[in-house]
């Protein structure tokens, strides 16, 4: 479970990112958060994964209360939730299997286990034609997959999307939902940040709007309303 | 696990200085330019040392003795100038090799010669000569002589030319060591700030991997230890490259610094082969040290997030 409880994020001089925001989010379900640009979206995301902290209030994710998390612990906070971005934030110098192999490397996984595991999570994204290939050599769409493989490689409880098909066309933005609903599938709550009304309106999942930082509508199987 | 973790820093310190080839060229490239000035500077500072040891090897003090003095009372006034303070050598010339010297010395002043044949006998004192262990001792050495009054052999002994000689170098050696000093601390200033600057760009270049690092849960030290790693390997290839470039560049220095400073004395060569380990290893730990401060500072400015 996450829940953000009267979060308020204030950034000087005089802006309220988040303010007085409150949600609940159950564990494995599929989430789309939409709002217009600076409406808050990203900050939410800023706080979930420990980049920014939250001026008032609290954020629980499970029983881990990382409102004032420490940054010894950010590493640790981001093992247990994967984040897709829309500039995929691939490392240029690595193939495909060396980036998803470099977050297993990071949290000291043992070489046999990596050779394991990264081409199985490559191949469940539909890259195992592709693993030695660097991320300059695939298409976007396969870029993200890379991106989302990366992710699933620590089974996180929580994948969070942040515009993951902003810089996709309609096709693979498609694909890219699909297998953001196949993930869900396993168990793994998806929180989806996005514009994309098609995508939202086609998923018929919950639905939540955020407005100058509050949240103005929670639909069950909702649209963008927007 | 430690194990596992230092072999993975060092692969991605190896992974990223191959795979950023170019940066690392420049970095490095950076590295032995400074390097070579900072060389540079120790044979600017050599030359100018043995200059000044060639100046004073050829100052001596005289003091002439009567022509009749008696060999045990020379012995004896010899015993006693090697006791002084600050005294490294006295060598007595006899009538025959001043006479020798002198005629040697004005080989080609024909008035001279005619002169001393027309004297008929060898006018020259025998003098002892006294060499003092550095510059800065003569002024100890000329107070000590000039309180020698009590030896009846020493004829004449006057030093006022060589105490104003004296004062003069005294000067221009202190100048010229304060002005290297001065020069050494610009040089190697400028030296840091270059190879200090030349890193932090280097890691600029890596501040999205940095970020990408930071996404997928590693820890601030997984993410600096590869560049300080690198920052390491950067200063070993530059000492390495600037040993292999110094010493063909010396080697073709020498004969001229040798005919430049008239003396054979100067072995630049072996200067710097007597002092490897002192200069090209501090040289490592300098520009390692330096590399892993701008490392850090770099690094730890894009892994606050």
């Amino acid at each position: 479970m996450i829940l953000f409880e009267n979060v308020t994020k204030f950034y000087p001089p005089n802006t309220n990112a988040l303010d007085n925001f409150s949600l609940e989010i159950k564990p494995g379900e599929f989430l789309s958060v939409v709002g217009q640009s600076g409406t808050g979206k990203t900050t939410m995301v800023k706080l979930l994964i420990g980049e920014e902290k939250a001026t008032k209030g609290k954020i629980l994710v499970g029983d881990w209360d990382i409102t004032n998390v420490r940054p010894r612990e950010i590493p640790y906070l981001r093992r247990q939730i994967g984040v897709i971005f829309q500039d995929f934030k691939l490392l240029p110098a690595k193939t495909l299997f060396e980036n998803v192999a470099f977050a297993m490397q990071v949290c000291g996984h043992i070489p046999s286990k990596i050779n394991l595991v990264v081409p199985q999570v490559l191949k469940l994204v539909g890259l195992e034609k592709k693993i030695w290939r660097y991320p300059n050599e695939v298409s976007g769409g396969e870029q993200q997959r890379a991106v989302i493989a990366r992710a699933l490689v620590h089974h996180p409880k929580i994948l969070l999307a942040d515009e993951p098909t902003g810089n996709l066309d309609s096709i693979n933005a498609a694909d890219i939902i699909n297998l953001l609903e196949k993930i869900n599938k396993f168990g793994t709550t998806v929180i989806l940040v996005t514009h994309n009304k098609e995508i939202v309106n086609s998923l018929r999942r919950r639905v939540v709007t955020i407005d100058a930082g509050r949240v103005i509508s929670d639909q069950k199987i909702g649209k963008y309303i927007l | 696990m430690i194990l596992l973790s230092i072999a993975r820093v060092l692969k991605f310190a190896l992974q990223d200085f191959g795979r950023n080839f170019w940066v690392s060229l420049v970095t490095v490239t950076i590295l032995v330019l400074s390097l070579f000035s900072v060389n540079f500077l120790v044979v600017v500072d050599y030359i100018s040392q043995q200059a000044i040891k060639s100046v004073e090897e050829k100052i001596d003090l005289s003091l002439y003795l009567n022509a009749d003095a008696a060999e045990e009372d020379i012995s004896a006034l010899k015993r006693e100038l090697e006791s002084i303070a600050g005294v490294v050598e006295v060598s007595y010339v006899s009538k025959a090799q001043a006479l020798e010297s002198f005629q040697s010395k004005n080989r080609d002043n024909q008035s001279l010669q005619e002169a001393l044949r027309e004297v008929g006998k060898n006018p020259l004192n025998p003098s002892l000569v006294v060499q003092a262990k550095e510059l800065a001792d003569y002024e100890t050495v000329i107070n000590s002589l000039d309180k020698l009054s009590k030896h009846a052999v020493i004829e004449s002994k006057n030093f006022d030319d060589h105490r104003n000689l004296l004062q003069s170098m005294n000067t221009i050696t202190a100048r010229t060591r304060q002005i290297m000093l001065l020069v050494s601390f610009i040089f190697i200033a400028v030296t840091v700030l270059v190879v200090f600057n030349a890193v932090r760009i280097a890691i600029y270049t890596h501040r999205k991997e940095i970020g990408v690092m930071k996404l997928v849960g590693a820890s601030n030290w997984f993410i600096r230890a590869p560049f300080l790693a690198e920052a390491i390997l950067y200063s070993f290839l530059g000492v390495i490259a600037v040993t292999a470039i110094f010493y063909p560049f010396i080697h073709l220095l020498q004969p001229y610094l040798g005919s430049f400073l008239n003396t054979a004395s100067v072995d630049l060569v072996g200067y710097f082969n007597g002092h490897f380990i002192i200069i090209f290893g501090v040289e490592f730990l300098g520009a390692s040290l330096i590399n892993i401060i701008a490392s850090s500072i770099a690094v730890g400015k894009y892994v606050k997030v």
